[in-house]
């Protein structure tokens, strides 16, 4: 599985930092810029993509392949730039997941949050094919 | 904000390689074309409200149960695609 490894008790051997940064933030929450991507076992494929210094609350984020298999976000240069994404491969995707209540959920397709695993910085992103994908795409739960 | 007026037809140039051209009237509509390079991207406003509005409706208690998801099997290609030139132009910066 492509992810970063990112836990709390699992800090990346580089520079024992597990902060994810994000310049421009998130549309909404533009001034918080630095962020930690939590998992608990339990909650899987979940995970929680919490603003530093925040614990009570988070999103709820999940790699989208688990709201539409084939999803395929397309970066345009600027965002491939701005994230120093030097291969496909380097990029993290994770969708914002929206609980509806009633066991429903959305994943937010249209603006994936992208980080380069081997800078870490990242960014709410709006594809090229922003309009293929749904804001609000149904999550199949079981 | 810079405000000019426009026919139908005639254009407006942004930074010399960004045209904006007012295609037609169509009632209360206006058509408008844009021609950018791909690195500019084009979105409408829209989008970026609904998106914020997401964003903020999805802040959840991190004690929040979770319900259970459908397994999917891991995506064989990668993630993202983009033009080849561009990883490649995002290297040598």
């Amino acid at each position: 599985m492509n992810t970063l490894e990112l836990t709390p008790t699992e800090r990346p051997a580089t520079n024992g930092n597990d902060v994810i940064q994000l310049p421009s933030g998130l549309l909404g929450f533009e001034r918080v810029k630095n962020y930690r991507l939590l998992t608990r076992p339990e909650e899987e494929p979940f995970m929680w993509f919490q603003m530093v210094g925040e614990t009570k609350q988070a999103f709820l984020v999940v790699p989208p392949h688990y709201a539409l298999p084939d999803y395929r976000p397309d970066l345009s240069d600027l965002d491939v730039a701005f994230l120093d994404l030097e291969d496909p491969s380097e990029a993290f995707v994770l969708n914002i997941v929206t609980l509806r209540g009633k066991g429903q959920a959305t994943v937010n397709l249209k603006g994936p949050i992208v980080i380069n695993r081997r800078t870490r910085i990242g960014k709410q992103v709006i594809p090229v094919n922003a309009a293929e994908y749904a804001i609000r795409h149904p999550l199949p739960l079981s | 904000m810079l405000i000019l007026s426009r026919k139908p037809g005639e254009s407006i140039v942004i930074d010399g390689h960004i045209t904006v051209r007012i295609v037609r009237l169509e009632g209360d509509v206006v058509k408008v074309g844009i021609e950018a390079p791909a690195s500019v991207p084009v979105h409408r406003q829209e989008v970026y409200d609904e998106i914020q509005k997401n964003n903020r409706e999805a802040l959840t208690q991190t004690a929040a149960k979770l319900p259970r998801v459908v397994a999917q099997a891991e995506p064989t290609s990668l993630g993202v695609a983009a033009a080849k030139d561009s990883f490649h132009h995002a290297h040598q910066h």
